[in-house]
């Protein structure tokens, strides 16, 4: 029979993409992210939860099964969960790794809480949103001048 | 490059006393003289909402320098009660006039016609967003009465949530030196934290109290505001609060001898009439340096120099 322990474990992938240390509970709302993303849909996909983390105490793992990861979709993951690290594996080594940040600049991603604000009011206009703080916590639409906080606006999808 | 004007976020200290300074010379030049400035010049006066004064004190000052208007002072005469969007509306406008001075009730909506747009924008008030002409005309009145700007405590009473002539005043006071605010509005008028918000948190005082009293005590200035009955979502709910400060003359008998009252006009009730004939009352001579302040910018934003 075999070790129970090792059947809940994710496989090592030989290529592909790891996003590591996402705060636990964190990683479904990334799996939502990617789910939403057309090009992922046939892509492999292993989600881990609540793994032991010396940084974290507990956190969340997920493993994609491709060589490249747009940009965009990286983008979108740094505003909603900030701070993770995301590796590129090759032949089961960790090739490369940045800790994404959101930008200073997010620009037609976001959309404006404001329902009066004229990116709501005429539809084809785009969104731009620029960091208040040097985190970029908080961020102000550049149209309405309103300020929110980063993770209480929902992102824009087509 | 093409200069607008749409915030006062975006405007240094120098623009802002550049203005003020344009603004001095022009009130001391004859009519005569200011109307070689700008004949030929188109201005396109776009208001989407109702205006009294800011609309009439613009047009006059372009005509007051040479200039003519083009325009409309509501939608219902123009495509956009056919449907017509905002940007297409601008793309039109642009091709007869040289400089687009518009009022919207969408927040943003200046900056988005500055985008679309080759010529110079000036915002005359977006939503509840900004209305930096006022502030340029405010700060111009209150350096005109009081001598100076900076070091001045200055009060806000009223609507203080949706005003945007506040928005716009506070933060342009701040850049200013002003460090002590006084702010009185009833509970659900109360101007949100982030117009507070300052990269050097312990300079400025913000003394928020629902006595208009206390503030006429401490104060140097007083800007008062209308409850703004267009922005209620729920009329319930303004008629709880639009009577909620009224100043009268006999409680101005407690100020400071140099104290000024200032409003951006129109008032309802929140001034009495008998204030308008005390010393304290600002609010018609700042309605006249609309004409003035306007016209600097007008020159400053079509590139003339004075």
């Amino acid at each position: 029979m075999k070790n129970p322990n090792e059947m809940l474990l994710i496989p090592k992938i030989d290529l592909g993409i790891v996003i590591d240390h996402i705060p636990a509970g964190d990683g479904i709302k990334i799996l939502e992210i990617i789910s939403r993303y057309e090009e992922m849909h046939d892509v492999i996909v292993s989600l881990g939860l609540n793994y032991a983390s010396q940084k974290l105490g507990r956190k969340d793992l997920i493993k994609l099964q491709l060589e490249f990861l747009n940009p965009e979709i990286i983008q979108h993951i740094s505003i909603a969960v900030p701070g993770v690290t995301i590796k590129a594996i090759k032949d089961y080594n960790v090739h490369s790794k940045v800790v994404v940040q959101p930008p200073k600049e997010i620009k037609n991603l976001l959309e404006c809480k404001n329902p009066n604000c004229i990116t709501n009011r005429e539809k084809h206009v785009g969104t731009l949103f620029t960091a208040v703080d040097g985190e970029t916590r908080q961020v102000r639409c550049q149209y309405c001048e309103r300020i929110f906080e980063l993770n209480e606006l929902d992102v824009l999808i087509d | 490059m093409k200069k607008d004007l749409i915030s006062m976020e975006d405007l240094s200290v120098n623009e802002i006393e550049e203005y003020l300074l344009d603004a001095q010379k022009i009130e001391s030049m004859p009519l005569a003289d200011r109307v070689k400035y700008l004949p030929g010049r188109i201005m396109a006066s776009l208001f989407f909402e109702p205006s009294t004064r800011t609309r009439l004190s613009f047009e006059s000052a372009m005509h007051q320098l040479g200039g003519s208007v083009i325009g409309f002072a509501e939608t219902a005469a123009t495509s956009l009660s056919k449907g017509e969007s905002f940007t297409d509306t601008i793309h039109t406008v642009e091709n007869y006039s040289d400089i687009l001075v518009i009022r919207h009730p969408g927040e943003g909506t200046a900056r988005l016609a500055a985008k679309e747009s080759h010529l110079p924008v000036i915002n005359a008030g977006d939503g509840s967003n900004q209305h930096p002409t006022q502030t340029l005309l405010d700060l111009y009145t209150i350096q005109k009465d009081l001598g100076k700007i900076a070091g001045l405590k200055v009060a806000f009473v009223g609507d203080l949530k949706y005003s945007r002539t506040v928005h716009s005043l506070i933060r342009a006071l701040m850049k200013l030196n002003v460090t002590d605010f006084t702010l009185v509005a009833p509970e659900s008028l109360r101007l949100q934290k982030y117009f507070m918000m300052s990269d050097q948190p312990g300079k400025y005082r913000f003394q928020e109290t629902e006595s208009l009293e206390e503030a006429i005590r401490h104060c140097d200035v007083i800007y008062m505001t209308r409850i703004q009955r267009e922005r209620f979502p729920d009329l319930v709910e303004y008629e709880k609060v639009k009577d909620a400060y009224v100043l009268n003359a006999e409680m101005l008998e407690e100020a400071q001898s140099h104290l000024r009252v200032l409003h951006p006009l129109p008032r309802v009730n929140e001034i009495a009439y008998d204030v308008d004939k005390t010393k304290h009352a600002g609010y018609f001579p700042q309605m006249r340096n609309g004409v003035i302040i306007r016209q600097a910018l007008l020159l400053k934003h079509l590139g003339v120099k004075i």
